[in-house]
């Protein structure tokens, strides 16, 4: 119990804060100091990160506690608000976005993440992900001369809320029946044939609904294409990436215990499953048809909230872990190199854009093609072995048929994934799509995405190491 | 012997070294890259010739075996040769550098990609050959598809982006079932014995229950019988092999149709025992299927790539009934058969290729006569075509005596229907080289069939070289196959019958755990 534990939150609230700050003094809308703020903040929040690693750190009683599952993540949302950060430099000013309000909000959003992922209290989680929430809803709104941007964040703030009521009435629920607010002593008493009580179980069902809305989980999807494509493309990123994560690990966290020992199970096993199915060939076959990149790689994103919930379903942490990370890379690259390609004013994501990049920039094209082959699994990228660990976990917990329906879901999205290097390198270009050149922040973050989605491919061992490490697995 | 220097290695990645060297050279400097790429693939194949030299043979075991931990629980870098994979491993690494070379003057676009992919795909095909880990050997056949996927996507011809991604998805279908089959195996193997392990011997030492066996079969089987490719799932072969350029054709059939073959000789076969005796009839008649089919089909192509690329499936088709007869003279016979087809198919690619390059058609009513302009070539091609239609003296005679001899210890029906491939190879071989270089000149005028030139001859002598060598010799190579062979008979006939079940992993909470016990 030491104040230390809230030390990586606070860097990131406090940069927050600096950065709103200073960002009210600006005269120049495109300036780059609150992007060095934040950064500065972020390496802050790591440096603490890394530094409670296996110190069992904890405050407010133990309803924050920095456990290694905790710290990973942590580390994994610094590092992507990171990218974020690097991505807007030139792009914010482009496409006539605040680069202050989105720093400050982005470290805010980091905020409720850590939040999150920190604490197995209900309440305590519904505060971050409230926090997150509000952040992430400013954040797609932020490009104010585009209706799309705009009607993104209004979409995403009406769904977001119902999913909020829905969370906090499910709580309600739990907290009536149980007295109890600990993820694990809640849902633990025996009452009925299937092991919770009606309202306690009512309540769960409420509180999946309200988590499976936030990582767009099939059938609560609906939203989630449209503020993917609207959000601003570095925003996307950071929306395809964090909050999944964030959601994802509460999940993991409640469901494992019910999926593991309860007798429940026989009920809620089955229906995560079926949505897991669900949301891998929704995801799949809607992206099938896209004819812009960028709203393909927001349905191969709900796709990949399949693949995740397969871990969960599994009950395998470390493999759900190591998707995650190796999905931020590869997913922060392939949206990096749709930033590269945004010009002033206009984003180029149709497939006409790409037309011929194999041949106008045949680093840019080669990088994204990477990123591509990773996220439809091939070896031997990062993506081959995320998704080689979840599914032989599934397997490994008898879920065969799961496992087999979501290596066929991959070979639909190999199928999409594979038409934009088709469009890239084997078709010639029609349209002259003018990429920026000058971009070296970003260029560093696609470069270290790709460093990323080949070293987890090939080498993973110390990460891997460090992930087993945080679940007590031997190696 | 030399024990310390990990040869294996150094061949399997040779050539990705020298398309990472690739990289850093301009791609305006054509020369400088097509000499980088030539070299690196000939230094890939000098080093391959030290595994034939320093291979000795006489245990049957895999020799050259480099293990290291690599991802921990069972996902080891672990690499061998043995007599069954050793001459796939040299043959990939001989028709390499023809294949690169073959393209100098009918690859000028994207040079420096092309020679990048070519060298990627010969890492994946030689590492495919040597792994002695599923894991390991799954990485490099999925990791092979992307370089081919780019080989016919980027330089193939009209439909070349149907074909590509055809080729792709049918690959990936089964390969992907055959992951999850990788799956339940790595789970009952740690659920029985308490470790993780995917080193091919280890599997290969547990008996599995029949039921297991057979899904397991099932997944693998589809994933290898896709890739040979057996009738009905041969389809997306003669399109992938028509817009393919060259260089891509001919390591496709020569190498990537052998690693079906090779997939059920290491793993179908020898991991699921009974499983392939059940099955070993259904597939014998549906390999027979393919070899009429093909050949049938090869009769009425019009054009020169489509024919030979419905001879290979025909032939595959004979490889495949050698090997589902599951006894020693026709596995060796397939064996050889494999690499008869890959030299004789590789040189028919070759010279398809070489006809292209001079007219740019592939038509057969486009030529005629062909002879007379280019007598040099015309003798080659002949030798290549006597060499697949298994003319005695030349190496396809072997191949095909064994086969057949084989065959008839297991079925004397499909035998006799099997034997049609000599008649119809025969048949649409002799009559397309009728077609083609007899008659008279198409278009006397016409004076773009030049004969070879000097890297032309470079490409198709040594192959031809081979071809009568492996005819002759055939002893140099079929004794440093006998022992492994002799190995892989006896694994799968000597299991005894199953005494206890490994059974696909239930829920963990019902299902008590089931014991498997190791033999050996």
């Amino acid at each position: 119990m030491t104040f230390m534990a809230l030390a990586p939150l606070l860097a990131v609230v406090a940069g927050a804060l600096i950065v709103l700050l200073i960002e009210a003094f600006l005269k120049q809308k495109d300036h780059e100091l609150p992007a060095t703020v934040a950064v500065v903040s972020l390496f802050a929040a790591a440096f603490f990160t890394v530094r409670s690693w296996r110190l069992e750190l904890g405050y407010f009683g133990g309803r924050l506690a920095l456990d290694p599952l905790a710290l990973l993540l942590m580390a994994v949302f610094v590092l992507i608000a990171a990218f974020v950060v690097l991505m807007s430099l030139k792009y914010a000013s482009r496409q006539d976005i605040n680069l202050g309000q989105l720093c400050g909000l982005l470290l805010l959003a980091v905020a409720g993440l850590m939040i999150m992922v920190s604490s197995t209290d209900w309440l305590v989680v519904f505060l971050g992900l409230e926090v997150l929430s509000v952040a992430s809803y400013a954040l797609t709104g932020l490009k104010r001369n585009d209706r799309a941007s705009a009607e993104a964040a209004a979409k995403y703030f009406l769904m977001g809320s119902f999913a909020g009521a829905f969370f906090v009435f499910g709580l309600a629920l739990i907290f009536g029946t149980s007295g109890n607010l600990d993820f694990a002593a809640s849902l633990s008493q025996v009452a009925s044939p299937y092991g919770l009580p009606v309202a306690s179980a009512v309540g769960l069902g409420l509180i999946l609904t309200a988590f499976f809305f936030k990582i767009a989980i099939v059938p609560f999807h609906m939203w989630a294409p449209d503020v993917y494509e609207g959000a601003p493309t570095p925003v996307t990123a950071f929306l395809t990436i964090a909050p999944k994560a964030a959601g994802l690990v509460v999940l993991f966290r409640v469901l494992v215990p019910v999926l593991g020992h309860s007798p429940s199970a026989v009920i809620i096993g089955p229906a995560v499953s079926v949505a897991a199915v669900l949301t891998m060939f929704v995801g799949n076959l809607a992206a099938l048809r896209q004819k812009s990149v960028k709203r393909l790689l927001a349905y191969s994103a709900i796709a990949h909230s399949g693949y995740l919930l397969v871990a969960v379903v599994a009950g395998d942490g470390p493999s759900l872990v190591f998707y995650l990370i190796a999905y931020m890379f590869m997913n922060a690259g392939a949206f990096g190199v749709l930033v590269a390609m945004s010009g002033k004013g206009v984003e180029h994501t149709s497939f006409d854009d790409f037309a011929g990049l194999g041949r106008r920039k045949p680093w840019l094209a080669a990088s994204l093609s990477v990123f591509l082959l990773s996220l439809a699994g091939f070896p031997p990228t990062a993506g081959f072995l995320a998704k080689f660990y979840v599914f032989s976990a599934a397997v490994r917990e008898g879920h065969v048929l799961l496992a087999v329906a979501a290596v066929l879901a991959s070979l639909v999205s190999v199928a999409y994934y594979l038409k934009i290097i088709v469009v890239m390198y084997m078709q010639d270009a029609e349209t002259d799509v003018v990429v920026e050149q000058e971009n070296p922040a970003l260029y560093l973050v696609i470069f270290l995405c790709l460093f990323g989605t080949v070293q987890l491919g090939l080498w993973p061992g110390n990460l891997l190491l460090l992930i087993r490490q945080a679940f007590f697995v031997p190696f | 012997m030399i024990s310390n220097v990990p040869i294996i290695s150094f061949v399997t990645f040779l050539p990705l070294a020298g398309a990472i060297l690739l990289i850093f050279i301009r791609s305006e400097s054509v020369k400088t890259v097509r000499a980088v790429a030539l070299a690196a693939a000939l230094l890939t194949f000098a080093t391959s010739l030290a595994l034939f030299f320093g291979f000795n043979g006489a245990s049957g075991l895999p020799e050259f075996v480099e293990r290291a931990s690599w991802l921990g629980r069972g996902l080891d870098y672990h690499v061998g040769i043995d007599g069954i994979s050793l001459f796939l491993v040299l043959l990939a690494a001989f028709l390499t550098p023809l294949a690169l070379l073959s393209s100098w003057r009918a690859i000028d676009d994207r040079v420096k990609e092309f020679s990048f992919f070519m060298l990627l795909l010969e890492t994946g095909m030689i590492g495919v050959f040597v792994s002695l880990n599923l894991f390991l050997f799954y990485v490099f056949w999925e990791a092979m598809l992307i370089p081919m996927y780019f080989l016919i996507g980027i330089w193939g011809g009209h439909r070349r982006i149907y074909a590509t991604m055809k080729f792709v998805l049918f690959t990936m279908f089964g390969s992907l079932l055959m992951l999850v089959g990788i799956f339940v195996l790595y789970a009952a193997y740690h659920k029985a014995t308490g470790i993780y392990s995917l080193a091919l011997a280890d599997l290969a030492a547990i008996s599995l229950s029949p039921a297991f066996q057979t899904w397991l079969f099932l997944a693998f089987g589809l994933a290898f019988a896709i890739k040979i490719p057996l009738f009905p799932l041969h389809t997306w072969l003669p399109d992938a092999h028509v817009e393919a350029p060259t260089a891509g054709s001919v390591l496709l059939a020569a190498i990537l149709l052998k690693m079906g073959a090779y997939g059920f000789v290491r793993l179908g076969i020898p991991l699921f025992p009974q499983a392939a005796a059940t099955f070993a009839p259904a597939l014998s008649i549906l390999a027979t299927i393919g070899i009429i089919y093909g050949g049938l089909m090869a009769l009425v192509q019009k054009d020169m790539k489509s024919l030979v690329a419905y001879s290979s499936v025909s032939h595959m088709g004979l490889i495949m009934l050698a090997v589902f007869s599951l006894n020693f003279v026709a596995t060796e016979g397939a064996l050889y058969q494999m690499l008869n087809h890959g030299l004789s198919t590789g040189a028919l690619f070759l010279c398809v290729g070489i006809l292209y390059e001079r007219t740019h058609t592939r038509l057969i009513k486009d030529y005629g006569g062909a002879a007379a302009r280019m007598p040099v070539f015309a003798g080659l091609f002949l030798v290549t075509m006597l060499s697949s239609a298994g003319l005695p003296g030349l190496n396809g005679f072997v191949g095909e005596i064994l086969c057949f001899f084989g065959i008839f210890a297991a079925n004397k029906v499909l035998t006799a229907l099997a034997v049609s491939t000599v008649i119809l190879s025969a048949a649409y071989l002799l009559w397309l080289y009728k077609r083609v270089m007899h008659g008279p000149l198409k278009d006397p005028e016409d004076k773009r069939l030049r004969d070879l030139d000097g890297r032309e001859l470079i490409i198709l002598v040594p192959i031809i070289v081979l071809i009568v060598f492996m005819g002759l010799f055939p002893g140099t190579i079929l004794r440093k196959m006998d022992a492994s062979i002799a190995r892989y008979i006896e694994s799968f006939r000597n299991k005894p019958p199953v005494a206890m079940t490994l059974n696909v992993p239930g829920r963990p909470a019902q299902e008590a755990t089931t014991v498997a016990e190791l033999e050996r």
